[in-house]
């Protein structure tokens, strides 16, 4: 810096990719989708596969392009959401950070994620009052911009992916 | 167990009025009553063509509780196979689909033929020269038959043909499998899979529900609204339009159909395409085109929907726990990007995570916890019975927002639970 080159991206570590998705657990944790969106790039995507990997010709859990994200985030703000009246209570547990891949303004992050999710309401009611557990490895594609690292692709592999599922509603 | 006259009264068919017994949906011996006579009586779907298109492909399904393996033979045929050994009853394919030519028990080492003779047991020295191999292969479901891909069983060997069974759905089931020009579809290896703590019924009313769009679906109609597809007064306005493009029907054997000419959705509309348009007309002819793209759910009784998107099965697991799986379908025959994006827009409303169908599991959760109060007893589905009117075909057709499939369904439900209880 002091041969007044260009500054390059901080190179990515541990510690950074350990603090951006600690800190996207907090949006998370807290509510705050809107500040959720903000770790992501424009072009992002949240996927949530199943076995079969092939977006084209096979469904997914989620296959959000940064449009459906905005959408899922609106719909789980500011409308009668009923699968999620009362909302989710959730703990996301990030573990077992890795860094894969780092070359530049990108890089590639592993993490093991445990989500604990419950519903509060009249606890005596079915489907309210069931703590669970969804645990999933993610890999993280980043992309640095303007000096920050962001999420251009956060991919999850819920180990439950196959298996069926109740009210996945919350996002993972 | 009620006793025949308590049966009798679950459900109350009177001129002005139709109600049912909520304790159909909490109470155990009734749930062994649908196994037996409902499940055990009727054609059920069990898997897709396309799932099995290979000699020695298979995979496994359920047909009430009954766990079954659906095998195409090496002479190219289906069987419909009981997954037990007939040794000491252990389960002899543990994977959900596959490929095999044998299926062999990992217990005593049995081994099946994929039709299901019985071709191998260890040590056989065992057994003396009395001991009588005729009986020893793997069980079959009596009947099997397909109508348009779709692959059906029925425990009961003496059930009508399928083609009678299927008298009056058949046309329906045609218009849906002819939104493929070649007239086939093929199902995603992945399948969404959902649990919910209720009864199997609440899902079995709710597709052809057309009464709770504007308020369970509320969420998705305002995305429409805030991504400028469709204003959501507009999805309301077609969802209460009086006319015949927009209706209910009920068919004499339980199925039903929630039917909208303009969409339910409002989504992805490859329907509206020219050049898709233009492949239908030349497949199918120009005249069977607005009937094609004409939006239905087909309920086919007891355990398949037909949706534009997806098939969907039912499975019961106990009077208060069910499973739901879809299975998307790709037209064969139209371009690759009216898939993709029809799986998109399948996840979308219908998938897991969606924000459609979880809402209607929500409901389901809300149902179930309220039929607990068995001091208000009944569960009405009187709408619209009074401006209801017979069809050409025999089906009773009523507004979309009207409570017709639900009537033709618990007819049919309780005509079988009499049935099985004489």
């Amino acid at each position: 810096m002091n041969d007044g080159s260009h500054a390059g991206p901080p190179p990515m570590s541990r510690v950074l990719a350990e603090d951006l998705l600690y800190r996207e657990a907090a949006y998370l944790d807290d509510r705050d989708l809107e500040g959720w969106l903000t770790l992501f790039t424009a072009d992002a995507r949240y996927w949530l596969p199943m076995d079969a990997e092939d977006p084209a010709r096979e469904p997914s859990l989620v296959y959000d392009d940064r449009a459906r994200m905005g959408e899922r985030v609106f719909r789980l703000l500011d409308t009668p959401a009923h699968a999620q009246l009362p909302p989710s209570r959730t703990q996301h547990d990030v573990t077992n950070v890795r860094v894969l891949q780092s070359n530049g303004p990108r890089a590639r992050v592993a993490a093991h994620l445990v989500v604990h999710e419950v519903r509060i309401g009249d606890v005596s009611q079915v489907g309210l009052a069931v703590p669970r557990s969804v645990a999933g490895r993610c890999v993280y594609d980043l992309r640095c911009e303007d000096g920050t690292w962001l999420i251009a692709m956060k991919t999850v592999r819920l180990l439950t992916r196959e298996l069926p599922q109740f009210n996945l509603t919350f996002v993972i | 167990m009620p006793s025949p006259p308590d049966l009798g009264s679950l459900v109350v068919d009177e001129p002005t009025r139709f109600r049912v017994d909520g304790r159909i949906h909490t109470d155990d011996d009734i749930f062994e009553l649908e196994m037996d006579h409902v499940f055990g009586r009727s054609w059920l779907y069990v898997a897709h063509e396309s799932e099995v298109r290979s000699p020695g492909d298979y995979r496994t399904a359920t047909m009430g509780r009954q766990p079954v393996i659906v095998s195409r033979t090496e002479d190219g045929r289906l069987r419909v196979l009981f997954n037990r050994c007939m040794h000491r009853g252990a389960a002899v394919c543990r994977a959900d689909r596959g490929h095999a030519n044998h299926f062999r028990c990992p217990y005593h080492n049995w081994v099946y033929r994929n039709d299901g003779t019985l071709v191998g047991m260890a040590q056989r020295s065992g057994y003396g020269p009395g001991f009588d191999r005729s009986e020893l292969d793997l069980v079959a479901v009596p009947r099997v038959a397909t109508y348009r891909g779709l692959i059906f069983a029925c425990l009961d060997p003496d059930v009508e043909d399928l083609t009678a069974r299927l008298d009056g759905v058949a046309w329906y089931i045609d218009q849906w499998a002819d939104r493929s020009p070649l007239g086939t579809a093929t199902v995603t290896t992945g399948v969404h899979r959902y649990s919910y703590p209720g009864n199997w019924k609440f899902q079995l009313e709710n597709g052809v529900d057309g009464y709770h769009g504007n308020y369970v679906h509320e969420s998705f109609a305002r995305i429409l609204d805030r991504s400028g597809e469709r204003r959501r007064q507009d999805v309301v306005r077609t969802r209460n339009a009086t006319n015949e493009r927009n209706v209910s029907k009920g068919l004499p054997r339980g199925d039903a159909l929630l039917e909208r000419a303009d969409g339910m959705l409002g989504t992805f509309d490859y329907a509206g395409r020219s050049d898709y348009r233009a492949l239908i007309s030349a497949a199918h002819g120009a005249d069977r085109v607005q009937d094609i793209v004409t939006q239905r759910n087909i309920l086919v009784f007891p355990n398949l929907y037909l949706f534009e998107s997806h098939i969907r099965v039912m499975r019961p697991v106990s009077a208060r726990e069910t499973i739901v799986e879809t299975y998307p379908t790709l037209l064969d025959g139209v371009a690759d990007d009216i898939n993709t994006a029809r799986l998109r827009e399948h996840e979308r409303f219908f998938g897991p995570s969606s924000f459609g169908a979880t809402d209607d599991m929500e409901i389901f959760t809300l149902n179930q916890t309220g039929v607990a109060a068995g001091g208000a007893r009944w569960l009405d589905m009187s709408r619209g019975i009074e401006r209801e009117r017979v069809g050409g075909g025999g089906e009773v057709v009523g507004h979309s927002t009207d409570e017709v499939p639900q009537r033709a369904i618990y007819r049919r439900w309780h005509e079988l639970i009499l049935a099985g209880a004489r």
